[in-house]
Parts: C-alpha cells; structure tokens; sequence
C-alpha cells in the first residue's frame, strides 16, 4: 500500500489500482475453438497479454507418419483439421504423387477438387456459425448447419462418413459418384446460392456485429506476412495470395474463380470483419468452381493403377495447397522404404494462431473471443 | 382502484365479517396480505415458468426446429421438468465464500423481481395491492436487485462471478437513468404517478375523437413519448440482462458469469427473476404507453364505484353473529351474483381488460424473445456508450419536449 | 401512527419492533463487523429497515426515494468502492484503542443527551390529530418548486459540482 505521504496529493487517485487478474480461458471453453487454452493478463477489463498454450490435443501426428505406409497415413490427415478432411488427404496425396510421379487420371482430379470445394464451403459454414456463436447470435449456428447438413449427405453418399472421409486416396479417389450425388451437388448449389443472402441480413450487415468486428483485430500487412498468416486471415489484409491460383494443382487453373480479398469496406483493413467477409464470399467462389466442375466432369477412371503399397523413390518435396484455413503443406522425405523418413505438416491454424498476442494487447477480453473466432482455427491442425 | 385489501375495508360497514370490528382484526387483515402476497408470487412463478418453455419453443421455431416436444402434449410439462431438476441438485456452497451473502443473493435478486408483482395490475380493478405510487414503487426494486447481483457476484469468491457481477452492476445502473427519464415523459403528459389515471388518460379525449380507441395510447398522443416508448423498452433490456445486452450472462465469454458458482435452486432463483423482471418490464410499456387495459379489444363501461364485491355485500345482506344459516346465505349470495347483469358487465370488463393487457405484455415479451435470438451481444463499453451517449440525449429531449408540449398545450 | 389505522394495535407494533430489531441489529453489524464489505451489506438492511420505517409513519414516497437513492445510490457506490480496490483493505480488523473507546463514548453521551432534550421538549400530539395519512406528492412537488427552490437550485448546483469534478479526476491524463 501506498505511505501516508503519497496518499495527501490528488495525484494518488492513480496509484490505487484495479486488480491485475491472470484469466485462464479453457482448455474447456465453449469459445475457444478446441481445446486451445489461452492465458491472458488483464488490467482490469483490458488485457495486456495473451498467450495461447496448445498441445492438448497432440496426437503424434508426424511421428506416425514415419511408421506406417504411405496409404496408410492418409486417413490420419484426415483428422489433422477435421473440419476440412477432403483438403488434407488432398494435399497429402499429392505430395506423394508428386514424389512418386503418379499420374492422377482426369476424373479423380476433378472429384477431389469438388469434393474439396464442397468440404471449404462446410468448413466456412462452421467459423460462419461458431463465429456468431461466440458473438452471443445464437441463431446463424443453427442456420449455417441447416446447409452444412446437406454437404455432409453428399459427402455420406460419395465416402460413407459424415466428417472424416479417407475419400482422396494416393493417385485418385476412393469411390466413384453416381449422378444421384451430382444431382444433389448441383441441388445444394442452389439452395447455398438462395441462403448466401440471408446470411448477410441476419449476421454480416448487422449493426451489432459489425461493431463488435470492424476496427478490431486489424492486422496491418507486413505484419501477416512477417507472421506467416495465409488464408482468409491473409486475404483479410488485402493481400491476395492463394495458392490454388499461385501454385495451382490438381488443375484448378482449369476453372475461373475470383480470390476475395479485404477491402476495409465496414472499418479498418485488416479487422475481423474484413476476414469473417473473406470467407463469405470465397463460400460463393467455391460454389462457382464446384459449378464449373460438374460441367465439365470427365468420364474415366477414378483411381490410378498402383501396387497395393506404394513405392516412392528416395527424394523430399513440399506441396502447398489452399485450406479453408489457410495454406496446408506436407513436406515429405522419402527414402525408398514403404514409409516416410519425414512427414512434417505446415499447418496454417498454427501459424494463424501466432497472432494472438500482437491483436491481443490492449482490447477489451470480448475482443479476444472476436479476434480468436475470426482467426478461425482448428486445434486439430495446431497440435498435430 | 380498488385493491382486495381497500375492498374488505371499505365495506366492512356491512357487517358481513363481524371480526373486523373486534380485536381479530389484525387476523383478518393478515390474511388478506397473505392472500394477496400468494396472489403476487403465484403470478410471478407461473410467469417465470410458462415464459422459460415460451423462449424455448420460440427460439426452437426462430432457429428451424421445434423446441421441446418430449414432456407432455407439445412439451407443455417441460417446465414442471426443469423445476424438478433443479430442486433435485446437489446444493453445493464453495468453501472460498462467505456463507450468509452466498445465500442471501439468490434471494434478493428474487425479491427484487417480485415484489413489483404486488403492483401490477391485469386490469382496472384486478390488482393486489393498490398503490398510489406504483410507478416510483417498481422503480425502486431495481435498486434491490442490483445489490443482490453485487452480492452474488462477490460472495462465492471467485474472479469470474466478481468480473460478471460488477458489469452487470454497472449496466443495470445506467440504463435506469434513460427508462427514469421516459416514465417521467409520462408522468408529465398525465400528471399522476397512479397506474389507473394513467390508463384512464390514455383513453381520454385523443386528435378530436371522443373515444380514441387506440389512438388515445400515450404513443400516439406525443412524438417524446413514441421515442421514450422505444428508449424505455431497450432500457428494459439492457436492465433485465436480456440479449443483445446479456454479456454478464455471456455464457461462451466467461463461463455463466456473475452466477457461476450457483447451482440448483439458488440458480433457478436468479432464472426466474430474470424473467419475472421481463415481465414487469412488458408489463410496464404496456401501462404506460400502450394504452394499458384499454386495448384493441373494446372495454363495455360500468357506473363509477361499483364493485363485485360490493354487489356481492348486497346481495349478502347483513348477517350477524345470531342468523342461523349464514353458509347458506353466502352461497345464495354468489350464485345470485353471477345471474346480475350488472355483475358480470363488471366481470367482463375486467376480463376483457385483462385480456387486453395481457396480450400487449406476451406481445411485447415475444418482441424481448425474438430480439434475443437474432442479435449478437454488445461489448460493455458499446453497451455504456449506446446508454450514456444516445439513449440518455434522447430520453432527456424527449423531456424537455414533452415539458414544452405541456406548457403550451395543457 | 397510520399503521394503527390499517392493521389494528397488534399488528402495528409487530412491525414496528420487527424493524426497530433488524435496524439496530445490522446498524450493530456494520459497525463491528469483521470485513469491510460485511459492514457494507449490513448497511444494506439498516437502510432497508429506514424504509420500513417511513412506510409506517405513512409516507411511501419518502419510503421509495429511501431505497431508491440510498440503496440503489450512495450503497451501490459504496460497494463499488469497496469491491474495487485493493483486497488489503477487506482484510482489516477493527482495533480497539482505549482513547478511541473514550471519544465513542463521550460523543455518543452526547448524542444521546441531545436526543432526549429533542424528545422531552417536542410538542407531541396523537397521530390521530394530523388527519388522515395520504400521500401528499402533489403538494411536496409545489413545495420544492415554490418555496423551497433555492434548496432544490442548491441541491441541484451541488450535484453538478460533485460531477464535474468526478469527471476530472477521472480524465485520461497525458504522461
């Protein structure tokens, strides 16, 4: 406590302080997106420091890769981020096809990239939904999930799982689609085309949530790329960088799309609402190339000849691919064995995740739980 | 108005209850308090109650499913479910806490919400208790409930109820301000603080017609009171902790908040105190701007002072401590009641004007259930910024408009 | 007293020592309790039972502005104060000093004398003799805008003093 003397002058107002609090939030939250734990520093009602702990969902990931077959890691990367199951095998089968210089047969490369899109439209359906959860708007949940429900039957159709699909396989896809299942493709295009708007009325144009949004969390653009942030988050800043249109694969340069980008259009460039926005519009941008997909589906095999286990000469690549999240790379090892001698995953809520603190300093603890939501991650791939 | 209580005094003349006059009267007279007292917590509970499982199925319908379905017909019995639920928890008191304010919290935050009960009337003549100050009365229980929350929030110990307790403190507090401010548009265009004067000036002479029907509603009669109308009801929720100002609830953010530390039926106190507050809230919007009981549904006129229980008294004749078959005589006294036509003109009209403050309060409670389920939450300081810097100009216009109007159009 | 009036002699009297008892009991309670916060919750109800009192003396106005600006004021200020600083000041025991038990007592000899002159020396009437209690809020406010508006201006003008100068010492400072 203060000495009687300091306590005379007027200035000893400030000299009594509001308790500094350590808030622990999670690893059991309902806010934080898995069980992330982050500990944060706060004066009062603002925080001063945030620091996220992971780990609590580490599952050896990497170290398995090392011990089983090339076929068999593929349904594990299905559950590194599970909400985007598609894109990870994705992005793993073809760093091994890269490395094995498999031919992918049209038809497969076209279904993984539907499949793939349909799985980033259900991902950003998810941050669309939990971001308003998070935000105290308890309906657009529920509304997102109404759509979400139709991608996953076609997904039950397609694989016969819901979430995790083990569909991508090393040089191709696991089964084939009837035209049941392109009919309720293009069935689901329309219903999401019609939904699109409402979702805007209810949640992205209200008064609310763009004062809980705009202004908050900005992140300037030096600062994402000195932070490794790709994805939404990346866009958000207005940097347009997308690897489906930079290093593109499994022939996307076949389809037009357009890369959302953040404008600063509800306040400052960068904030939480430029990259919840980002996410919007690129769920409009998949549907487009799901579309153009469809029309231009290929018949053929859906699977490339291969031995039962595959043989991948000795070599190292890295294949980056664009994840709802962000950008996911394998980078792979080889050394002529049925297993990797290395599997290291650049898993883009990871790096995303980085940014905490630096958005962190200085708001108020409810812009922590907005700036955590719009950073969309997904433990799964943070911890591996 | 004639609340039960005046009623037995007023007739008491009549020499029907012969206690009144000897030293049992204090008996009496707390027997009707207790009646009344019942009457109040009975109407709060069922409130409370009915309006848990209306937010539910409502939300359920907002959000594209139907909400509770399992106990009884159309999940009707749900409630009664909840309630057995929560009775049957273990009651756990941390050990970090002091024991008295642990308790006493629930408690008064519950009586903060009921006690208004006690003032708000169904209809002209259905009230407990009437009271010439009912207004400043529910007023003040705000000032009750706010210290039970600060005690709740302190008393388990922990940083989190403290954090949810002084914010909620600290909303409830301000917004009382612009609804202070609002009622007192009212009470300058009426110039009564009285629930019935208040109803009965909103179906005076209103735009040059006679009987105004809805126009004669204070909304109509000013644009300040339009504009309180709006302030007062967001007010009303910013107060009663409803979304979009729930963030000391703010379940995803900090746990439960100011009542994480409660479980059981100390939890379902403060449940049912919220929404009992939003009640009286609804309630009081429509009493004082909505035109009251004198509604959409047209209201037939009785002669000035007649009372059932007065026709009722009449009917009885006098009985006194000799007459033989006095059971008899009250019996044949009520059914006589209800064959007088002037009788049930009276019944009708209160039941009709029941109906028709009932139905403004449920509509405006419906607008507080959807409100909640569509908006997202306001930050704490965007809540004190929307209170302190527009609510508060604007009720404070609204005054001084309405001041204006009054002066120059008395 | 109006209670008299409505509840008869019995009931009058029960509620008048049931709250004389949970005034004097929590005004002891705020005196001597342990924590500071204690002491404040006690207040809570001594202020109550004030209210109390003014309902049974007649004036329910006086009862409301009671809980309204003291409770829902000055204690929620109070509180506030109290739940926001330092937890050093919670934890304080009351210590007994002789000299400070010798200046209670003399002051409080005094008091009481005082009292009891007011009392011996009032001109008391039976309450039956000021008419019928009914609540005078009409003529309180042509009171406080008629005769007594240099009070209500004072009053008024102290208020904004006391808020103005909340707001400075509040003010962000440049450092």
């Amino acid at each position: 406590m203060n000495s009687a003397r300091e306590n005379r002058s007027p200035d000893a107002i400030e000299s009594l302080r509001t308790e500094e609090l350590m808030i622990n939030m999670g690893p059991q939250h309902p806010s934080t997106h898995g069980v992330l734990r982050l500990v944060i520093r706060t004066d009062g009602e603002l925080v001063s420091e945030a620091w996220p702990h992971i780990g609590y969902l580490h599952r050896s990931f990497e170290k398995i890769g090392e011990s089983v077959n090339y076929n068999q890691v593929v349904p594990y990367t299905d559950r590194l981020d599970y909400l985007a199951s598609m894109n990870n095998a994705l992005a793993y089968c073809l760093a091994v096809e890269r490395l094995a210089a498999i031919e992918v047969p049209l038809r497969a490369a076209y279904l993984r990239v539907i499949m793939a899109e349909l799985n980033r439209i259900a991902s950003h359906l998810v941050a669309f939904g939990t971001y308003a959860l998070d935000l105290g708007a308890f309906t657009p949940f529920l509304y997102g999930f109404r759509e979400r429900e139709d991608i996953l039957a076609i997904f039950e159709q397609a694989s016969g799982a819901r979430l995790l699909y083990h569909y991508p396989r090393i040089g191709g896809v696991a089964r084939d689609i009837g035209p049941d299942t392109v009919q309720a493709i293009r069935r689901f295009i329309t219903v999401m085309r019609a939904a699109w708007p409402e979702y805007n009325a209810l949640l992205s144009n209200n008064a609310i949530f763009i004062k809980r949004t705009a202004n908050v969390g900005i992140v300037p653009r030096a600062q994402a790329i000195a932070h490794g942030l790709t994805g939404p988050c990346l866009r958000g800043s207005g940097i347009s960088y997308d690897v489906r249109k930079a290093h593109p694969y499994s022939h996307y340069e076949d389809f037009t799309f357009a890369i959302p980008v953040g404008e600063g259009k509800m306040g400052t460039l960068g904030d939480c609402w430029d990259r919840y926005w980002v996410r919007m519009v690129e769920i409009l941008e998949s549907l487009k190339i799901i579309e153009q997909a469809l029309d231009g589906l290929p018949q053929g095999p859906f699977l490339a000849k291969l031995p039962r286990t595959v043989k991948v000469p000795a070599g190292e690549v890295y294949v980056p691919c664009e994840n709802p999240r962000g950008e996911l790379g394998f980078y792979l090892v080889a050394q002529g064995k049925p297993q990797a001698m290395r599997l290291k995953v650049r898993a883009p809520s990871f790096c995303n995740l980085s940014i905490t603190n630096a958005l962190a300093r200085g708001v108020l603890v409810a812009d922590v739980v907005a700036i955590i939501g719009s950073i969309d991650i997904v433990l799964g791939e943070v911890d591996r | 108005m004639h609340s039960v209580i005046e009623e037995i005094q007023r007739f008491s003349p009549g020499a029907l209850f012969w206690p009144l006059h000897s030293e049992w009267a204090w008996l009496v007279y707390a027997l009707a308090f207790a009646c009344c007292a019942a009457l109040a917590l009975a109407w709060m509970a069922v409130m409370a109650m009915a309006w848990t499982y209306g937010e539910r199925k409502i939300a359920g319908f907002i959000q594209g499913r139907i909400g509770p379905n399992r106990v009884g017909p159309w999940g009707l019995l749900q409630p009664i479910a909840d309630g057995i639920k929560l009775l049957a928890k273990e009651d756990v008191i941390p050990r970090i806490s002091s024991r008295v304010l642990y308790v006493l919290a629930p408690a008064l935050v519950f009586i903060g919400a009921l006690l208004p009960f006690a003032a708000l009337p169904f209809s002209e003549r259905l009230v407990p208790v009437d009271m010439e100050l009912a207004l400043l009365y529910i007023l003040a229980f705000e000032a009750i409930e706010v210290i039970g929350i600060l005690m709740a929030g302190w008393a388990p110990g922990s940083k989190w109820s403290l954090y949810g307790g002084m914010r909620l403190a600290a909303q409830m507090l301000s917004y009382e301000i612009p609804m202070g401010l609002c009622v007192l548009v009212i009470v300058l265009l009426c110039g009564s603080l009285d629930f019935t004067e208040i109803v009965a000036w909103q179906s005076t002479t209103a735009w040059g017609l006679e009987h105004p029907w809805i126009l004669g509603w204070a909304i109509f009669r000013s644009p300040a009171a339009l504009l309180a109308f709006f302030i007062f009801y967001i007010g009303g929720l910013a107060a009663t902790k409803r979304a979009p100002f729930d963030l000391p609830e703010a379940e995803s953010e900090l746990v439960a908040g100011y009542h994480t530390e409660y479980s059981g039926m100390r939890f379902a106190f403060f449940f049912m105190a919220e929404y009992a507050s939003m009640y009286v809230i609804c309630a009081l919007c429509a009493i004082l701007f909505l035109g009251g009981w004198h509604g959409p549904l047209p209201v037939p006129s009785v002669p000035d002072g007649a009372t059932i229980t007065g026709r009722w008294l009449e009917f009885t004749g006098s009985l006194d401590a000799a007459d033989k078959a006095p059971l008899l005589r009250l019996a044949a006294a009520s059914f006589e009641l209800f064959q007088d036509p002037q009788s049930m003109r009276i019944m009708l009209r209160e039941a009709i004007g029941a109906v028709n403050m009932l139905g403004k309060s449920f509509a405006l409670y419906f607008i507080m259930i959807w409100v909640r389920w569509t908006l997202p939450r306001i930050r704490i300081d965007q809540v004190m910024y929307l209170c302190l810097k527009v609510l508060l100009p604007f009720a404070l216009g609204c005054v001084v408009w309405t001041m204006i109007q009054v002066a120059l159009f008395p | 007293m109006a209670a008299t009036e409505t509840a008869g002699w019995l009931g009058a009297n029960l509620s008048f020592w049931a709250i004389t008892i949970l005034v004097l009991v929590s005004a002891a309670f705020t005196v001597y309790a342990r924590s500071i916060i204690q002491a404040a919750y006690s207040l809570f109800f001594t202020l109550l039972g004030m209210a109390g009192f003014y309902v049974l003396l007649g004036s329910g106005f006086l009862a409301i502005a009671q809980v309204i600006i003291y409770i829902g004021g000055i204690l929620v200020l109070i509180m506030f104060g109290v739940l926001l600083t330092d937890r050093p000041i919670a934890a304080q025991t009351s210590s007994l000093k002789w000299t400070y038990a010798a200046a209670s007592l003399g002051t409080g000899l005094l008091l009481v004398n005082v009292f009891i002159r007011i009392i011996l020396s009032a001109d008391w009437q039976p309450a039956s003799a000021l008419g019928e209690p009914r609540e005078a809020i009409a003529e309180l406010g042509h009171v406080l805008l008629g005769s007594q508006l240099l009070s209500l201006e004072l009053a008024g003008l102290t208020l904004l003093l006391c808020l103005i100068g909340a707001a400075y010492l509040v003010r962000r400072r440049e450092q």
